[in-house]
C-alpha cells in the first residue's frame, strides 16, 4: 500500500497536480505503473468506443459491484488529468447497468458506480463541485444485446462533458 | 363505496344514496353465523347469479351488461364457482311476484342464490338485488343500487363488493385500482386502470422516464420516480389538482413506499451515500430510517407503520430485511435466495411477497410471513416475474411476467395458481402496483 502511494503521489506530482489531495484511494490494488500520462489526441484504448469517443474515458464494471478496478482506475486518473488542465470544465458521472436483476437495485448501483468514479476523482485531486452523478440503472443501454458482451457494455459510468 | 360512486354520480346523487337507499341486510350476528359456517368448508362459494328482470326495451339492454358486469366481476374474484341458472330457478305463475324455486338451485349444487331487478328513473338506473342462502332459503342481502346509466360498472361492483364482504367477511378489489407503467407513447409514463383491467387512463405525460408508481392509502396521491428533471426524483403528484411536489435535494431518489397518508418512504442518495428516508406529501423531509453504507431500498410498512421491509446489500448481495421504526433494530427476513428484492408487505399484515433471481436466470415471486416462516414460491418456469404488489384484501398478487415475449402485467391468487393476463396491448408494462382505497 506504501509502494502505492509513493507512486500514485510520483504521478500526480509529474502531472502537475495539486498535492494537497494526493491520498491513496482506499479501493487502489493496481500496481502497475501506467505508460503515459498524457491522454492520445484520438483516444482509443479501454474507456473509449462507439458510445463514448472522449475526451474524458469511461470507466466498466463486474456483475453488480461498483469496485473500481486496475484498468478503470487508470482511466479515471487520465480523466483526472483531462479536467484538471480544463479547470473551468464541469463533467457528469452517468452510472449504468446491464439489463439482469431487477431495475430498482439497477437504479441503486448505477448511483454507486457514478459515486466511485466521482469519489476516486476527488481523492485524486479534481474539485467535487466539478462533477455531478447521476444513475440511469438500466433505463438506458448501451449496446442492445442480451449477451455478456453488450451486459460488459453496458455496466459502466459514463463520462459527459459540459 | 362512497369514494367509487363520487367517481360517477355528482355530489347530490351521492347523498340521495347514503340517505335514502338504505340498505336492509341481515343482523351482523346473522351475517357472522354463515361466515363461519362458509369458513369450515374450503373451496369457492357455489353461487347461481340469475339474469336480472327488467320491463322495456332499454332497461333489458342494461340488465344484460349489467349480468355481465357482474358475472366477470365476481369471475375474476376466483372466490365463486358460478353456476347458471337452472331454466326452472323461478316460478312465474305470479307474474307480479315471480317465487325463488329453493329445490331446483339446490339439487344443481347451489349455496348462494343472487338476483334481482333493473328499473330507470330519469335517467338514473335502479339496481335491486337479493341474495340468499339457497339450503335455506334465508334472505342474507337486500338492497338497491343507484347510478347514472355511465356508471352501470360502478353500480354493479358496488353490489359484487356487498356480496364478497357477506360471504367472507372482507373488503374485496371491487373499486380499487391498479398503477402500471407503459411505454405506449415512446416514453415511460404511470397509467391507472380497474383492479380488472378496465378503463386504462394516463396520470403522468412527462416525456420521460418515470418508475415505481405507489398511490397512497387514500388513493389521494402518487408517489413515483421521475427523470424529468434530469435525475431520477421522488415526485408526489396531489391527484385532486395535479400538482407535482419533488424532493429538492441532490442526488438519486429510488422507489417510494407509502407508510400513511402523509408520509412516504423513498431511498435518497444525498452526497452519495443512499439511505431510507421518510418525505412529507409537500417534498420535504421528514425523517431519516436507515443508516448503513450499503445499498437499501425498497421499503414497504406493515399496515400500521411501525415495520419496514426494505432490501439491503448489507450482507453482500440483496437480501430482504425487516427494521422497527421506533428502535430502529433490524432483523433479516430472508436466506434463501441470492438476488431477494421488491418486498411488498400485505394489507392484511401477515406476508411479504417478494422475487427471487435464480441461477437458472428466471426471477421468480415467493411469499414469506413477516416473521421469516412459511417460505412458498408462487411462480415458476415462467420466465421472469417481477414487482409483486398485493390486492387490498390480500387475496391477490399483480406483478409482470415476460413468459409471453414482452413484459406484461398480470395477476395471480395471493396462495399462487390462477395466474392470467391483465392487459392487452402491444407495449411494454412494468412495475404494477395495487392500491389499497375502494
Amino acid at each position: 500500500m506504501k509502494r502505492n502511494s509513493i507512486i500514485v503521489l510520483a504521478l500526480m506530482v509529474t502531472a502537475g497536480c495539486s498535492s494537497k489531495s494526493a491520498v491513496t484511494p482506499e479501493t487502489a490494488t493496481t500496481s502497475q505503473a501506467p505508460s503515459t500520462l498524457v491522454p492520445p489526441s484520438s483516444p482509443t484504448g479501454y474507456g473509449f468506443d462507439q458510445w463514448q469517443t472522449g475526451p474524458l474515458g469511461d470507466v466498466f464494471f463486474e456483475y453488480d459491484s461498483s469496485t473500481l478496478s486496475a484498468e478503470g482506475q487508470e482511466q479515471l486518473k487520465q480523466n483526472g488529468i483531462y479536467l484538471e488542465s480544463n479547470a473551468v470544465k464541469k463533467a457528469l458521472v452517468e452510472g449504468h447497468c446491464d439489463e439482469r436483476g431487477t431495475s430498482e437495485y439497477n437504479l441503486a448501483l448505477g448511483d454507486r458506480r457514478a459515486v466511485s468514479a466521482k469519489e476516486f476523482l476527488v481523492r485524486f485531486g479534481v474539485s467535487a463541485s466539478r462533477l455531478e452523478t447521476v444513475s440511469f440503472g438500466e433505463e438506458r443501454p448501451f449496446a442492445t444485446g442480451h449477451d455478456e458482451e453488450a451486459w460488459a457494455k453496458n455496466r459502466r459510468a459514463h463520462f459527459v462533458l459540459k | 363505496m362512497v369514494q367509487l360512486f363520487k367517481r360517477v354520480v355528482p355530489g347530490i346523487i351521492v347523498l340521495l344514496f347514503c340517505l335514502v337507499v338504505f340498505p336492509l341486510t341481515l343482523s351482523a350476528a346473522e351475517a357472522g353465523e354463515y361466515i363461519a359456517i362458509r369458513k369450515e368448508g374450503s373451496g369457492n362459494i357455489a353461487l347461481v347469479l340469475d339474469k336480472l328482470d327488467a320491463n322495456g326495451k332499454k332497461e333489458s339492454r342494461f340488465a344484460q351488461s349489467l349480468d355481465t358486469i357482474m358475472h366477470d366481476g365476481l369471475d375474476f374474484t376466483k372466490i365463486f364457482s358460478l353456476i347458471s341458472p337452472p331454466l326452472n330457478v323461478k316460478d312465474f305463475s305470479d307474474k307480479k311476484n315471480p317465487v325463488i324455486n329453493f329445490g331446483a338451485l339446490t339439487s344443481v349444487g347451489a349455496e348462494v342464490y343472487a338476483g334481482g331487478s333493473l328499473t330507470r328513473k330519469s335517467g338514473m338506473i335502479n339496481l335491486d338485488m337479493k341474495v340468499y342462502d339457497a339450503s335455506g332459503s334465508k334472505l342474507l342481502l337486500s338492497k338497491t343500487y343507484t347510478g347514472r346509466e355511465e356508471g352501470l360498472r360502478s353500480i354493479g361492483h358496488a353490489f359484487c363488493a356487498d356480496l364478497v364482504e357477506l360471504l367472507t367477511g372482507k373488503k374485496s378489489v371491487f373499486g380499487s385500482k391498479i398503477v402500471f407503467i407503459s411505454n405506449r407513447t415512446g416514453f415511460k409514463e404511470i397509467y391507472e386502470c380497474d383492479f380488472d383491467g378496465f378503463g386504462v387512463e394516463p396520470l403522468t405525460n412527462l416525456k420521460s422516464i418515470s418508475m415505481n408508481p405507489a398511490l397512497s392509502p387514500d388513493g389521494k396521491h402518487l408517489a413515483f420516480i421521475s427523470f424529468a428533471p434530469g435525475r431520477p426524483t421522488l415526485c408526489i403528484k396531489n391527484l385532486a389538482d395535479g400538482k407535482i411536489a419533488s424532493v429538492s435535494k441532490s442526488g438519486v431518489s429510488i422507489d417510494p413506499g407509502w407508510r400513511s397518508n402523509s408520509e412516504v418512504a423513498a431511498t435518497l442518495s444525498l452526497e452519495g451515500n443512499q439511505e431510507i428516508y421518510l418525505v412529507n406529501t409537500d417534498g420535504s423531509l421528514s425523517k431519516r430510517v436507515t443508516n448503513n453504507k450499503s445499498i437499501d431500498i425498497s421499503p414497504t410498512f406493515s399496515p400500521d407503520g411501525t415495520k419496514m421491509a426494505f432490501v439491503s446489500s448489507r450482507n453482500g448481495l440483496p437480501q430482504i430485511f425487516i427494521q422497527d421504526i421506533q428502535s430502529g433494530l433490524v432483523k433479516r427476513l430472508t436466506f434463501s435466495g441470492r438476488y431477494n428484492t421488491q418486498p411488498s408487505w400485505s394489507p392484511l399484515g401477515d406476508k411479504i411477497a417478494y422475487t427471487t433471481w435464480e441461477k437458472n436466470g428466471e426471477i421468480n415471486i415467493f411469499v414469506i410471513n413477516a416473521d421469516g416462516s412459511g417460505l412458498m414460491q408462487l411462480t415458476q418456469k415462467s420466465r421472469e416475474n417481477k414487482s409483486p404488489s398485493f390486492s387490498p384484501d390480500g387475496e391477490m398478487i399483480v406483478y409482470t411476467s415476460n413468459r409471453q415475449g414482452k413484459e406484461k402485467v398480470y395477476v395471480m391468487s395471493s396462495k399462487g395458481g390462477n395466474e392470467r393476463l391483465l392487459l392487452q396491448g402491444d407495449d411494454v408494462q412494468t412495475q404494477p402496483s395495487w392500491s389499497l382505497f375502494r
